[in-house]
């Protein structure tokens, strides 16, 4: 244990003296530092998204007041009143900002049809878009690896090449501990450099030191882990540093580069999801059809699933505010079926991913993170589940208005439902463990290749 | 000069007897059938499923019943994106970018359904497709093939062997070249003719009458873009000391040019030119809409001097008398106005995403793969202007079925219990579907000057260099 030990201290000395281990961890940091001040700009602004709603809406609610003084009907005083609704990035979104630039993190609803207005798109720039993100995780998944993957590579070719090899392979067993040695040493440097950018970050963005940090900590050391487990393997199994170089940068961009890009390719063709556009194109119909029917065949298909207004008087006349919301939710309901599809095949193509991710670690770890942070399609989804429990508040409150043909004041305004945000749901799902199995695997075919080259 | 040949040619077959250049070529086909084949399949499918949708939607219009005018400008319609006529080979932005958008009477919406936010968010790590693998993979299949180049010749002792015969450095430099470009060829022309074979079965590439000029000027943009960095191989190879550092190195520059410098750009134009959130956006639109009065209320100040000037046009005293309804027309002039802002904000929003488009080219000075990411979507009809642009006509379109429906509500409607009334079903079936021809191609490239320098700064300074070289250091 102790020869092991001498070892290891001879490794880190080693590493000390290390000019490209600098440069490394020192290149790193400074991309994490990038990563973090981008991460820190992009909330900023989205905070101050957030923060402007009250001040939007306020302005909106004087001039609606301004239309309806001294009084309004509740139908139309609801016709011109959008409601604000947010999905609040945690600080962790700052660190990985997964699907959150594309997808909208403000959503303003009013007391239509839900369906219609749930999917509209955010104002970004799709050439930025599409060039990547550049955020903390990008610099973990993507850019560390290569690093452990440049410190790590040569570990025996070196000696291979100094013609120190026979001689530790004579040793036997000595092999294995140097290999391990030096493998985990500048592993941990690696991931060490990363801790360090992830406390910077923690400190920059005020993340809390809470369980959810800590696990999305652990999803990067994970990732790590099974790099090193590559590395040590490719280590092992070429023969001379130019060939062991060759084959660290082939994988790496195998793995982070052409494999991802071949998985989404594979995803979008084999998993299409139409369900979308139908809804919308159903909705808009649905709605507006019932403006050629007669009323009460609108109120009966609304009573079905809303009973208690069953009893209500018959609409008469050409228009009615009840009628008009009950036209609406009526068309809500008929594409109910095509809605929850919707959803379900955007689940099931976020499924399939992960699952097939367990082939491309960089491709998992950037799921696994973003999954952690709050920024994955299923954290967008549920926020839209939590846009129509809203949209559902304002039914049952303006409904009873509405039935009673009732009339607003300008002062009424104030106890209007309004959306609270609630903080992303606690992560769940994916695990580092097909990360750390990875791992476990690398390790066992390195010890395994080992022995037998150390026995030819 | 037929040293030069000489060298080339023998560098030539040297490549072909490598194992390895046959493996590389070989997985390289297979990605290019892969990214071909599945860019094929899905591009067929959505154009199949949004012919289906845009016939459906115009079954819809033209089945719609007796119906007053306005009642059916806010029905309303929508616009489908159409595909660029090189999509199977460069998606561009349209994977980011909103497919789809509804037209009404009084707003114009977002287009919706960008396939981005339909995925999951491991999609950020890029999406596979025939200009990938151009931009992306072919810069490192040179760096393989070409890293050695030298650094053998001096490892092995025979460049002393052929300055001794006078060979020229600047003939074995550019011979050497010579023989790299010809065993790069098959890959740049693998993933062009993919681009052809996979493009002519597709219909938008077909209906384009400069579908081949696009094609061509892909090809001289990738070929300038294979030029630089061949270039940028050889002239590595010749400085390094040993293969590993050459290959090393030139990965190095692969990572900075192709991975983070694009990704630090994006940043950088974000930050430069910040885009409006999307509540402050609606906001304004609303507050100079809202300055223009609404057309619906008949008290509406801004709309009494409408009033008092139309009644004065035509000589009467209230707008009962008018030969005309006073209604379509009210409509017709709040759709103008609100027409104008929205033209206005959005024509803003635009400037400001060029601008930070703008950005990202003068970032390719220093990362060649931007140039030709941003000339290959320009050429395919797949960049932010193509987009810009389906939504301007989405607009252009919606403002003139808006005020065809406003021009039936004042002369085919009675001023005299307006509401009441509704016009015959066939009032629909004339109106024109929308269609949005591709930006002629002319027109695309007049502001890709800057992008064109720079793949030809980076494909001519290498060359340079090399030409001007006299004598290797041994």
């Amino acid at each position: 244990m102790s020869a092991f030990l001498r070892l290891l201290g001879w490794e880190v000395r080693h590493l000390g003296r290390d000019g490209q281990a600098w440069l490394v961890c020192g290149a790193l940091l400074a991309a994490a530092v990038l990563a973090i001040g981008v991460g820190d700009r992009r909330l900023a602004r989205h905070r101050t998204e957030i923060a402007g709603l009250p001040a939007h809406y306020a302005a909106q609610m004087a001039s609606v007041a301004k239309e309806f003084t001294p009084r309004g009907e509740a139908g139309y005083v609801a016709y011109y009143t959008f409601f604000p609704t947010h999905h609040p990035m945690p600080p962790l979104a700052g660190l990985s900002v997964g699907v959150r630039d594309i997808v909208p993190n403000v959503t303003w609803v009013r007391l239509l049809g839900i369906e219609g207005q749930l999917y509209e798109a955010d104002l970004g720039n799709p050439a930025l878009q599409a060039l990547g993100t550049f955020d903390l995780a990008f610099v973990f998944c993507a850019l560390a690896p290569l690093g452990l993957l440049v410190l790590v590579h040569d570990a025996l070719t070196r000696e291979r090449e100094s013609g120190r090899f026979p001689l530790l392979a004579a040793q036997g067993s000595s092999l294995g501990a140097l290999l391990a040695a030096r493998v985990g040493v500048r592993a941990l440097t690696v991931a060490l450099t990363c801790t360090i950018a992830f406390g910077l970050a923690c400190a920059w963005l005020r993340v809390p030191p809470a369980a959810d940090a800590l696990g999305w900590l652990a999803g990067v050391w994970a990732q790590l882990a099974a790099w090193a487990g590559l590395a040590a393997l490719i280590a092992v199994v070429t023969r001379t540093p130019a060939a062991s170089l060759a084959v660290a940068l082939t994988v790496w961009i195998v793995q982070g580069v052409l494999l991802p890009a071949l998985l989404n390719l594979g995803l979008a063709s084999a998993l299409p999801v139409s369900e979308g556009l139908e809804l919308t194109v159903r909705q808009r119909q649905e709605s507006h059809a019932a403006w050629d029917k007669p009323r009460a065949e609108t109120m009966g298909k609304f009573f079905v699933h809303n009973p208690d207004w069953s009893g209500t008087p018959p609409v008469t006349g050409r228009f009615a505010w009840k009628w008009y919301y009950a036209m609406h939710q009526v068309a809500d309901e008929s594409v109910a079926a095509e809605s929850a599809a919707y959803v379900r095949n955007l689940r099931r193509r976020q499924d399939v991913t992960a699952l097939l991710a367990w082939l491309v670690p960089p491709a998992y770890a950037q799921l696994l993170l973003n999954q952690r942070a709050g920024t994955d399609l299923d954290s967008h989804l549920a926020y839209l589940d939590r846009v129509r429990a809203f949209h559902a508040e304002l039914r049952a409150y303006f409904y009873p208005l509405c039935f009673a043909d009732a009339t607003l004041a300008p002062a009424d305004y104030a106890a209007f439902p309004q959306f609270r945000g609630v903080a992303a749901p606690p992560p769940s799902g994916l695990s580092i463990w097909p990360l750390l199995l990875l791992t476990l695997g690398t390790s066992a075919l390195t010890a395994f290749t080992l022995r037998r080259s150390a026995a030819t | 000069m037929h040293a030069l040949l000489t060298i080339a040619r023998a560098e030539w077959r040297l490549h072909l007897r490598r194992r390895g250049f046959w493996l590389l070529l070989g997985l390289f086909a297979a990605l290019v059938v892969a990214a071909g084949a599945l860019n094929r399949t899905r591009q067929v499918r959505e154009r199949a499923q949004q012919l289906a949708f845009q016939q459906l939607v115009r079954a819809q219009w033209e089945g719609q019943p007796d119906r007053h005018p306005h009642r059916v400008s806010h029905y309303g319609t929508f616009a489908f994106k159409p595909p660029g006529p090189l999509a199977v080979f460069d998606p561009g932005v349209d994977s980011f970018s909103g497919r789809v958008q509804y037209l009404e009477a009084h707003r114009q919406n977002a287009a919706n359904f960008p396939a981005a936010g339909e995925l999951s968010s491991a999609f950020r790590l890029g999406e596979l497709s025939l200009a990938f693998l151009l931009q992306t993979v072919l810069p490192l299949v040179v760096i393989v093939l070409g890293c050695r180049t030298f650094v053998d010749e001096r490892e092995s002792g025979r460049f002393r062997l052929l300055a001794g015969q006078g060979v020229s450095a600047r003939a074995l430099a550019l011979g050497k070249l010579g023989g790299l470009v010809a065993a790069t060829a098959p890959f740049l022309a693998l993933g062009l003719g993919a681009a052809g074979v996979a493009s002519l079965a597709d219909p938008a590439f077909r209906a384009d009458s400069e579908a081949w000029t696009r094609l061509g000027v892909i090809g001289a943009s990738f070929g300038l873009y294979a030029v630089a960095w061949l270039g940028l191989t050889i002239w590595v190879s010749g400085q390094a000391r040993t293969a590993a550092r050459a290959c090393a190195g030139l990965v190095a520059l692969w990572l900075a040019a192709v991975v983070i410098v694009p990704r630090v750009a994006a940043v950088v134009a974000d930050a430069r030119h910040p885009l409006p959130d999307k509540s402050s956006f609606a906001a304004a639109v609303a507050a100079e809409t809202k300055a223009h009065g609404d057309a619906h209320d008949p008290n509406d100040p801004h709309f009494a001097r409408f009033r008092a000037d139309t009644l004065a046009r035509y000589g009467v005293k209230r707008v009962e008398d008018l030969p005309v309804n006073y209604g379509g027309l009210l409509m017709a002039k709040g759709e103008e106005l609100s027409a104008q802002t929205f033209a206005r904000h959005f024509a803003a929003l635009g400037d400001k995403m060029q601008a930070q488009s703008a950005v990202l080219d003068r970032a390719a000075v220093v990362a060649p793969f931007l140039a030709v990411r941003a000339l290959s979507a320009t050429a395919a009809g797949t960049d932010l202007r193509a987009q810009l642009r389906f939504q301007r006509e989405a607009e252009a379109y919606r403002f003139d079925f808006v005020q065809r429906l406003n021009a039936l509500h004042r002369d085919a409607v009675r001023f005299e219990n307006d509401r009441d009334q509704k016009l015959a079903a066939d009032h629909w079936k004339g109106f024109p579907d929308f269609r949005a021809d591709p930006l002629p191609l002319r027109e695309a490239l007049a502001g890709t000057g800057l992008a064109w320098s720079a793949l030809a700064l980076w494909a001519a300074l290498p060359l340079a260099a090399l030409a001007r070289r006299k004598r290797w250091a041994a």
